[in-house]
């Protein structure tokens, strides 16, 4: 009898070249993996993800710090939305070594999306050309990116909140999603459909959440070949200024 | 063969829910999945169960169906099963914990297992976090009730673990919109295979979720086999 999990098949050779949404390091409340950057690699390659946009929870939980190295991967810098002050300052470093991309862990950070660090954090990083990744409900934390001409992707858009998120994203051209949550039948086909596959992103949270299982969505879906290519780390690549 | 024991037939008042179970079924190669309405999990199982029966009385036989049973509403539940479990287009039983606000420890939800382990009656009960434990001790008071644990209680995976290590007749499936990894590791290891079931929670969830952890997990040719659909067989008695 056939392996009926293997993945090839339905996979149909769908490789990923920048997964949005991968962490390095560890949480201290929960078990999980040690977020070793050579078994995080190790895991994106046997998925068939070949680069990655990562951050670091020890930035996010303790001391930000530089980026952590991850060979192959893009830098995502972190700032910490409960010390809006040192994370400004923090945020100019990080412009100055050349980032692209930084993430706020609201969530992680006991931040809700109307505490005035955000907004002021998001501005910055806007006004700096910067792409915002960003945890939270989609639905709370579009409205402290709004009006901003910021480039956002979120990392938490759960499928159950996706007509939210459509609502937003027809207002706001550079607000993004991540597909890590829209795991329905038919999530990735609603944004193709309302607002276009370039507002897609190939998210996994590796190695905390299975890259198999958007992979897997994403390579079922109704998308054409081109925009499967787009999400599977086109736009990311674009956004980031990197070539997938 | 694939069976999918956990799966819904019915319109979702989520944006954009509009795919086919059999749509959803052949992108993974699921030969049957076993249904329950969505109006009756959500809003009316009296209703839902009769729009669910009218609905399979002329599709595909790749479609079975669950009766939704109302913990707090017995005689209706009674009646449903006792109309549609002879058709033998409904295999079990389906109870919603949530939606019918019926905690799996209320006398409401032993009283509905009571009556199911009566009629023998497969049943899939919604578990979230440590109330697989409760369904657990369920089992383990009531012989005759063979029962899955839905989600296998979602983030609480490793009560869904203790659980079905309890009781042989406490079933597992997989299905979560959050394909949190390893999770699926630790059950394989932890659990008698013949525990294992394969649920998507289609037409809500793509089997993406499902498939993307069994993918990860690799679980043995012969695991994979009763996961797939040996051990629902079996438990359904459901394929000729």
């Amino acid at each position: 009898m056939p392996d009926p999990f293997d993945p090839r098949p339905l996979l149909d050779g769908l490789t990923v070249s920048v997964d949005i949404d991968v962490l390095i390091g560890q949480f201290p409340d929960r078990p999980g993996p040690s977020g070793d950057p050579a078994a995080v690699r190790a895991m994106l390659t046997d998925r068939g993800v070949t680069g990655a946009a990562v951050a670091d929870l020890r930035a996010a939980l303790f001391d930000l710090g530089s980026p952590a190295p991850f060979p192959g991967g893009i830098a995502v810098g972190t700032l910490d939305l409960r010390d809006p002050i040192g994370s400004a300052t923090h945020l100019e470093g990080l412009i100055s070594a050349g980032i692209r991309a930084i993430r706020f862990f609201p969530d992680e950070q006991g931040v809700q999306p109307d505490f005035p660090a955000v907004r002021h954090l998001a501005r910055l990083a806007a006004d700096a050309g910067l792409i915002l990744l960003s945890g939270g409900d989609v639905r709370r934390f579009w409205r402290p990116y709004a009006g901003l001409d910021a480039t956002v992707v979120f990392l938490d858009t759960h499928f159950y909140h996706l007509g939210d998120f459509l609502l937003v994203a027809a207002d706001e051209p550079g607000f993004h999603t991540s597909t890590r949550l829209l795991t329905s039948p038919d999530g990735l086909e609603q944004v193709t459909a309302r607002v276009g596959a370039q507002r897609l992103l190939f998210g996994s949270r590796a190695p905390f959440y299975e890259p198999y299982v958007p992979l897997l969505r994403l390579a079922t879906s109704a998308l054409s070949a081109d925009e499967k290519r787009l999400v599977a780390g086109g736009n990311a690549g674009r956004l980031l200024g990197v070539t997938g | 063969m694939i069976i999918d024991v956990h799966a819904h037939w019915g319109p979702w008042f989520f944006t954009g829910l509009d795919t086919s179970n059999l749509t959803v079924m052949d992108r993974y190669g699921i030969d049957l999945a076993i249904v329950s309405a969505t109006e009756a999990v959500t809003y009316d199982p009296a209703a839902g169960n009769r729009a669910l029966a009218r609905f399979l009385a002329t599709a595909p036989d790749r479609l079975l169906g669950y009766v939704t049973v109302h913990p707090r509403r017995l005689d209706e539940a009674e009646r449903d099963l006792r109309e549609f479990l002879p058709t033998r287009r409904f295999v079990g039983a389906k109870i919603h914990t949530d939606y019918t606000g019926s905690p799996i420890k209320s006398p409401q939800v032993r009283d509905a297992l009571t009556m199911l382990a009566d009629l023998d009656c497969p049943t899939l009960v919604h578990t979230w976090d440590t109330s697989v434990l409760d369904l657990a001790q369920h089992c383990a008071d009531l012989p005759r009730l063979r029962a899955i644990a839905g989600h296998m209680a979602a983030g609480g995976y490793r009560h869904a673990i203790a659980a079905a290590r309890s009781c042989d007749r406490l079933y597992l499936e997989p299905s979560w919109s959050h394909g949190l990894a390893g999770r699926m590791d630790e059950v394989l290891a932890a659990v008698d295979p013949r525990q294992l079931l394969l649920g998507t929670d289609a037409t809500l969830i793509d089997p993406a979720a499902t498939f993307g952890i069994l993918a990860a997990a690799r679980p043995t040719p012969e695991t994979a086999e009763r996961i797939a659909w040996r051990n629902a067989a079996d438990l359904f008695r459901c394929i000729e």
